[in-house]
């Protein structure tokens, strides 16, 4: 334990900037109300022009349930995705402070797990609290999200929130990994862009995994993009029964402790190579 | 004729200090091309699961998809410094040196920065729009090109307008980035027919924020020959020239409430 408390002014300090930063929510808000809105009519359309009409189901998606499904990605990927990660290695490294962290007995993946969880725990309790109780209201009292049982509801929101940590987990790793990429090329910048891209597409953020052709849906479902939005989204609107949550679950355990490892073994090399501009 | 010359030095030497991360710039556009690809697949995929979009076929909604890259790459390319303007420039004073040359400010800024970035985008729209194109049901008439090309090139004057406008308010307010963000992101909805959206939004879209105007109906003039091409380039024309006069007014109202940071 008194490991593990050394590690906590890092979450402390995240929680605090990620507020620091969050100043120009509104901006954000209304930019994504326009974008939710865009995708909802193209979805409306895409329904529309479907052989069964509004009401058929496409790839196991019904109109109501995509609507629910574009709604609450978009709340989670604002409340979990927080981590500058790439940009905090890459200026490690261009300013040479990475050499404080080789000299101190903290690990410098550590360092940044505590950051993102504290950034995550901040952003839950502010943002997520509301945005998911308003969004859930909403969208269960409009009938789009139908609840069988309160008791069904309670379980996999909490098995949600299992999911959600894992997902911040997860994107903090491969985030790691990009990051740990800038020791051998200065284009922090590209390298940021690429992690974002190929997260929201491989993800499900861009449209759910089960369009995706035949052979690239198997694959990709069992890479760990899937447990990064698709899955704790597909939990929290109930589409999986208790076993496929427990697997899907442990899939994403299972890849975030091998990224983990991946990413101790490049840092391990990267680090001999580093040569610290005038640090 | 001077203003060419000077335009030519000015991008010369932001091209020689963008050199200087080559590697980076190798990174930028891989990951612009990766990212163009998801979102082109995502939309593959959407089309394959029914028969057309509100009629559309697959081809002609990607030539839409391609087509809408055009403008947006050209006002890409020139006036990347605008939000440069709005974010940072004016809140932190650094626009002084601007008033004191003996050239008007706005030229400055499009001579600032040239965007290679922009070519990324305008060889991904042309290859779709081939593609696409090729796979047509539709007779091409001289009419029909002709809007489209106008709707590109004077399309992107109407979203540079925008861009001036909305940064020049920063000379009031200090910063406008966000409010310029809100608007610009609203070319997310150009990039499908305007027949997918209901009418208060095809209004807004044709009449408000016109990307509906020079993307939108200039496709739709090719595809279906919905409108006179001729009378459509007249409007786009005459809007991007009101546009831009309306935009170069704001700017020159605004850059005199400017005042430095006295640092």
């Amino acid at each position: 334990m008194s490991r593990l408390r050394k590690y906590k002014p890092f979450a402390r300090a995240s929680a605090i900037d990620v507020m620091a930063y969050r100043f120009n929510i509104i901006t954000w808000a209304i930019v994504t109300v326009a974008e939710v809105a865009c995708l909802i009519f193209l979805w409306l359309a895409v329904y529309q022009s479907s052989e069964g009409g509004i009401d058929s189901s496409i790839n196991g998606f019904t109109y109501k349930e995509m609507i629910v499904y574009v709604v609450l990605t978009t709340i989670f990927g604002f409340v979990t995705f927080n981590d500058d990660t790439v940009w905090f290695i890459n200026r490690d490294i261009r300013q040479g402070t990475i050499g404080n962290f080789l000299i101190k007995p903290i690990s410098y993946r550590g360092k940044f797990i505590a950051s993102n969880i504290g950034a995550f725990l901040m952003m839950s309790l502010v943002f997520g609290i509301p945005l998911y109780a308003a969004g859930l209201g909403v969208l269960i009292g409009i009938g789009y999200l139908p609840v069988a049982s309160i008791w069904d509801f309670i379980a996999h929101f909490l098995l949600f929130l299992v999911a959600s940590v894992l997902a911040c987990l997860l994107n903090g790793a491969i985030s790691y990994i990009f990051g740990i990429l800038c020791f051998y090329t200065t284009a922090a910048w590209g390298l940021n862009a690429l992690k974002t891209t190929v997260i929201a597409f491989l993800s499900g953020t861009l449209l759910p995994i089960a369009f995706f052709p035949n052979i690239f849906r198997e694959i990709v479902s069992y890479m760990p993009f899937a447990g990064m939005s698709q899955n704790p989204i597909l939990i929290l609107m109930m589409k999986y029964d208790y076993l496929e949550c427990g697997k899907v679950i442990l899939i994403s355990f299972g890849w975030w402790v091998l990224l983990e490892l991946i990413g101790k073994l490049l840092f391990n090399h990267a680090i001999k190579i580093v040569t610290v501009q005038g640090g | 004729m001077r203003y060419v010359k000077l335009y030519l030095t000015c991008i010369k030497r932001s091209m020689m200090s963008r050199l200087e991360y080559k590697k980076d710039s190798i990174i930028s556009i891989l990951s612009f091309l990766i990212s163009n690809a998801c979102s082109l697949g995502s939309i593959f995929f959407i089309l394959q699961a029914i028969p057309s979009l509100k009629g559309y076929t697959p081809a002609e909604v990607g030539f839409f998809y391609g087509f809408s890259m055009l403008p947006i790459a050209l006002d890409h390319l020139f006036s990347d410094e605008f939000w440069l303007v709005a974010y940072r420039r004016v809140q932190l004073g650094d626009m002084d040196r601007h008033f004191l040359r003996p050239v008007p400010v706005i030229f400055q800024m499009f001579a600032e920065t040239f965007q290679p970035d922009g070519f990324g985008e305008i060889i991904v729209g042309v290859t779709m729009i081939t593609i696409c194109g090729l796979n047509l049901q539709t007779s091409v008439s001289f009419g029909a090109i002709f809007v489209l090309i106008i709707g590109a090139i004077f399309g992107a004057i109407i979203i540079t307008s925008f861009k001036i406008a909305l940064s020049s308010l920063a000379f009031i307010f200090k910063k406008s980035g966000p409010l310029l963000q809100i608007v610009y992101n609203f070319t997310i909805y150009a990039k499908y027919p305007i027949a997918i959206y209901p009418q208060a939004i095809r209004f807004i879209l044709i009449f408000i924020l016109p990307f509906g105007l020079f993307i939108s109906l200039p496709v739709d003039t090719l595809l279906y020959g919905s409108y006179n091409p001729y009378l459509l380039s007249l409007i786009i024309v005459g809007a991007a020239i009101a546009f831009f006069a309306l935009a170069t007014l704001i700017w020159t109202l605004c850059a005199r409430r400017y005042e430095s940071t006295g640092s």
